[in-house]
């Protein structure tokens, strides 16, 4: 084992135990903590879209970046997520549109469970497939959920959506909401990271290489990736019951494709094999969105030829690419065989 | 009394019309290290997908330890103690050796939905044990699909034996190892096979290794049993050297 | 019993069965022959067809206007656009061949929003479309475009040369043999790479026919194409990737079911297909004709 010679510093010990999720995350967690002192309301605001959707990506990262799978319709557990909260919300409200906070914090814990009833029914069938027929199915139901929500008009409210999802007077504070937003999404990114380095976790990255051996060690493929599914859609759930209140209301297209697109390319961007790769993905996202849409309207033209850039020259992302680096400056735990420019398992970080 | 730890009886797969397995009787009692041989096309790796649920026969019943298995899928197989080594290494090419094999254990164990405790703590002397049984302590840390080709067999093993199992299925495991390589794994082998009474059933191609290392030999021919025995009896048989040799009398 | 509106949709339907079978034949070569399910084709359908109407229209404009002008049109845009299937396939679709799945899948996909954004930049927001200026027919009691009828003769003409082309020429059948198995194929000696890019070739140019042959019966609009690839890829899926009898079967399933489902259920259309997708995806995934499967 090759040795260093000199003494491992905090960045290098944070890197060993947390992978390079480690140093990134304390950064993100920094960074945010910062945000809303920026002036404005609208960095406040942008910080949590970037924060709800971030957990979205990264609660579709579990299919991905450590399943191996790669779902078109996984937001429809976000939408379904967000239209449970927004309905009981509706329910609740007085007639005049406020909500008091206790009912208010009970409408969100609608979201996450309703989800994650949806993502069983419908993983149930999807994870008898993988592959492509897996990613075809997904994105089936996905458009299946969307169609019942924009036709069911008198349960959803159809196209016209759910209006009206006013918060308490506290959190109407967007200041208030941002800090409640990272609350949850920061203990929720915790509870993701305990299952991600489970037994589990490890099992699912194991479907991930190598599914065929996974059967062979004893692990019955098909109930652990439903397991998967449903806490990948529960996750979302969280996420989709904080949006409905964060932009005041919900709308059918919150489960389409072109929303589930929104976690591939976080992911993608970001790197979906390592833990807070999508995290990240949404920073760059919706600031790099937030910044075409000023000087142009081809937003598609844009995010397409970055997304061709990355799948040819750095599919591992953003901290695939910084990963490759440092492990290569280290040479830590290489053989001496491949050089790392083809070797496909060094774009990958390792968690 | 030696009980049969394997049965099989009457067992027969064919794909669209061609046989591939035909009318296999074959038994194996606890503790026995025997081999398989046949030249290539024989059906010695259908047969060993037969026996542990890769593919499902069309006629016939295995059974282990007394219970029916015949049909089970593969996880199901590979829980009631039988464990397999794949011809070509196949490992978890982006974890590392020791995840490799942890994961293993941490299968066997029963552990693969607990989703609170930590994956590094469990199972790890188990993991510990088997990477140096394997000589691969040296190597834990390095990420498997970087190893040599050696390695990876080794891996390989370190995984299938990481199951804890009564009966091991090794699909050509000295197959790409230098001599010496091969002549390490087979000790080890022999090694589990006297210390644990696994009982051991191989495939092999090179003539040497099956007459030093294995009691009982079977071969196989187009998909049918052809002859059973010991080495010497096998080598001594004219069938024998027909079906290797082709038409050649010696 | 008025059977007027019926035969309008079934009409409407077969041709509509016919725009889809041209364009998930093509996918269903691709990935049957490449394992590319290439999400982009829709929208190379829907680039061919703002291309046909261009190229028709300066042909009318320097010719003269009439109807035939859209089949040189038509040829010249499938000719440019297999050049360009050429290019993608050489420049980009190839450097994925080694990657896993969802790399490839996310290249295609990247290439839809590309493709959508360049439409928009050449030729603006507005829909095209070309009226021939046919009389509508009267049959069972009811106005049908006639038009309906040169779509479905096309559609059974390109079929058959396709089973030709597949079953009784050289080229074709090294085709068949590489959808089974392609290492058997190279190491005949035969060149993967060559066949692939003819075969994605041949592909965008069965989808640029289609585009140029929809384009008198409805508007080609921005949008139009991810409707389009939904149900293609419910065709391929249905019929079985690979098999062209099985994509020819779907895609009249899908045309017919989607243009009956509009009577009754018009918002449902589309979900209609899913379900039948789900369906075939849970007791059949190879599909009604495909080979067994393969991932």
């Amino acid at each position: 084992m090759s040795e260093n010679a000199k003494p491992r510093g905090p960045w290098s010990r944070l890197y060993d135990a947390f992978g390079v999720s480690g140093p990134v995350t304390l950064a993100l967690l920094a960074a945010s903590l910062g945000v809303p002192w920026l002036p404005g309301e609208f960095w406040t605001h942008v910080g949590t879209e970037v924060l709800i959707l971030g957990l979205f990506a990264m609660s579709f990262n579990l299919l991905y970046g450590y399943m191996g799978q790669i779902s078109f319709g996984h937001a429809a557990f976000f939408g379904v997520g967000a239209y449970a909260t927004a309905m009981l919300f509706t329910a609740l409200k007085t007639a005049e549109g406020q909500i008091g906070m206790a009912d208010f914090l009970l409408s969100l814990l609608a979201g996450p469970p309703v989800a994650a009833l949806a993502a069983l029914v419908v993983g149930f069938f999807c994870v008898r497939l993988t592959g492509i027929y897996f990613a075809i199915l997904t994105l089936a139901f996905g458009e299946l959920l969307f169609y019942i929500v924009f036709s069911w008009y008198s349960f959803t409210k159809g196209d016209d959506g759910i209006q009206g999802l006013l918060p308490p007077p506290f959190f109407q504070d967007s200041t208030n909401f941002y800090y409640f937003t990272l609350a949850i999404v920061a203990a929720a990114a915790a509870l993701m990271w305990r299952i991600t380095e489970s037994p589990f976790g490890y099992a699912l990255r194991t479907l991930r290489d190598n599914q065929r051996r996974a059967a062979f060690l004893g692990t019955s493929v098909r109930a652990h990736m439903l397991a998967n599914f449903v806490i990948a859609g529960a996750f979302a759930g969280v996420a989709g019951a904080l949006w409905g209140p964060f932009s005041r209301s919900v709308n059918p297209g919150l489960l389409g494709w072109g929303e589930s697109g929104i976690a591939v390319f976080m992911t993608l961007i970001g790197g979906g094999g390592s833990f807070i790769g999508p995290m990240l993905g949404s920073v760059i996202y919706t600031m790099l969105q937030a910044v075409v849409k000023m000087y142009t309207v081809y937003w598609p033209l844009t995010i397409g030829t970055i997304i061709l850039m990355i799948v040819l020259f750095a599919p591992g992302g953003i901290l695939g690419m910084i990963d490759q680096r440092i492990r290569r400056w280290r040479g830590a735990g290489r053989a001496p065989a491949e050089e790392a420019e083809t070797a496909a398992p060094a774009t990958e970080p390792r968690r | 009394m030696n009980a049969n730890i394997l049965e099989v009886t009457g067992l027969e797969k064919h794909f669209g019309g061609v046989y591939v397995t035909c009318n296999v009787n074959f038994a194996m009692q606890e503790g026995e290290q025997s081999a398989i041989i046949g030249p290539n096309g024989a059906g010695k790796s259908t047969f060993m997908n037969l026996l542990t649920g890769y593919h499902r026969p069309d006629a016939g019943k295995v059974v282990f330890a007394g219970e029916d298995i015949t049909g089970l899928p593969p996880h199901k197989v590979v829980r009631r103690g039988i464990s397999r080594a794949f011809q070509v290494s196949s490992i978890f090419n982006r974890m590392t050796v020791r995840e490799n094999v942890r994961a293993a254990v941490q299968a066997q164990m029963r552990a693969t939905f607990r989703l609170f405790a930590s994956a590094s703590r469990l199972g790890a002397e188990e993991a510990g044990r088997m990477l140096a049984l394997c000589g691969l302590e040296g190597k834990s840390e390095l990420i498997a699909g970087e190893l040599a080709q050696g390695d990876k067999k080794r891996l390989e093993l370190a995984i299938a034996l990481a199951g804890r199992p009564r009966l091991l299925f090794l699909d050509e495991p000295t197959a790409g190892m230098s001599i010496d390589e091969a002549r390490t794994t087979m000790e080890l082998v022999d090694r589990l096979n006297r210390e644990l009474k696994l009982t051991v059933l191989f495939t092999e191609h090179d003539m040497g290794i099956v007459f030093n290392h294995a009691r009982k030999l079977t071969l196989l021919h187009r998909g049918e049993i052809i002859l059973q025995g010991t080495p010497e009896e096998v080598r001594a048989n004219a069938t024998a050297q027909k079906v290797y040799l082709g038409e050649h009398h010696l | 019993m008025d059977i007027g509106p019926y035969a309008l949709q079934l009409f409407s339907g077969l041709s509509r069965a016919m725009v889809l079978f041209l364009l998930s034949a093509g996918l269903s070569l691709i990935f049957g022959v490449m394992n590319i399910l290439n999400f982009a084709h829709a929208t190379l359908w829907l680039v061919s067809g703002y291309v046909t109407f261009s190229v028709f229209t300066f042909l009318s404009q320097q010719f003269g206007a009439s109807p035939w002008m859209l089949l040189p049109a038509i040829v010249a845009t499938v000719a440019a656009m297999m050049l360009l299937g050429f290019a993608l396939e050489r420049f980009l679709i190839r450097r994925t061949y080694d990657r896993e799945l969802p790399e490839q899948l996310l290249l295609t996909f990247a290439l839809v929003l590309i493709l959508g954004d360049v439409i928009k930049l050449i030729w603006g927001l507005e829909n095209r479309r070309i009226n021939l200026g046919v009389k509508p027919m009267e049959m069972f009691d009811t106005l049908v475009n006639p038009y309906h009828f040169v779509i479905i003769g096309t559609g059974i003409a390109v079929a058959a040369g396709l089973w030709y082309f597949l079953h009784r020429t050289r080229f074709g059948k090294i085709v068949r043999a590489a959808v089974y198995s392609r290492t058997m194929v190279s190491a005949l000696g035969i060149p993967i790479p060559a066949i692939y890019a003819m075969v994605f070739a041949l592909g965008v140019g069965l989808a640029a026919l289609a585009g140029g042959v929809f384009l008198p019966l409805l508007p080609m609009a921005l949008g139009v194409d991810l409707d389009i690839i939904v149900q293609c890829f419910a065709v391929v899926v249905i019929g079985g990737f690979g098999s062209m009898l099985g994509t020819f079967v779907a895609s009249i399933i899908v045309g017919v079911v989607y243009s009956f489902s509009i009577l009754f259920w018009p918002d449902g259309a589309l979900a209609m297909i899913f379900l039948i997708v789900i369906a075939v995806l849970i007791f059949r995934p190879w599909g009604l004709f495909g080979t067994e499967m393969r991932y």
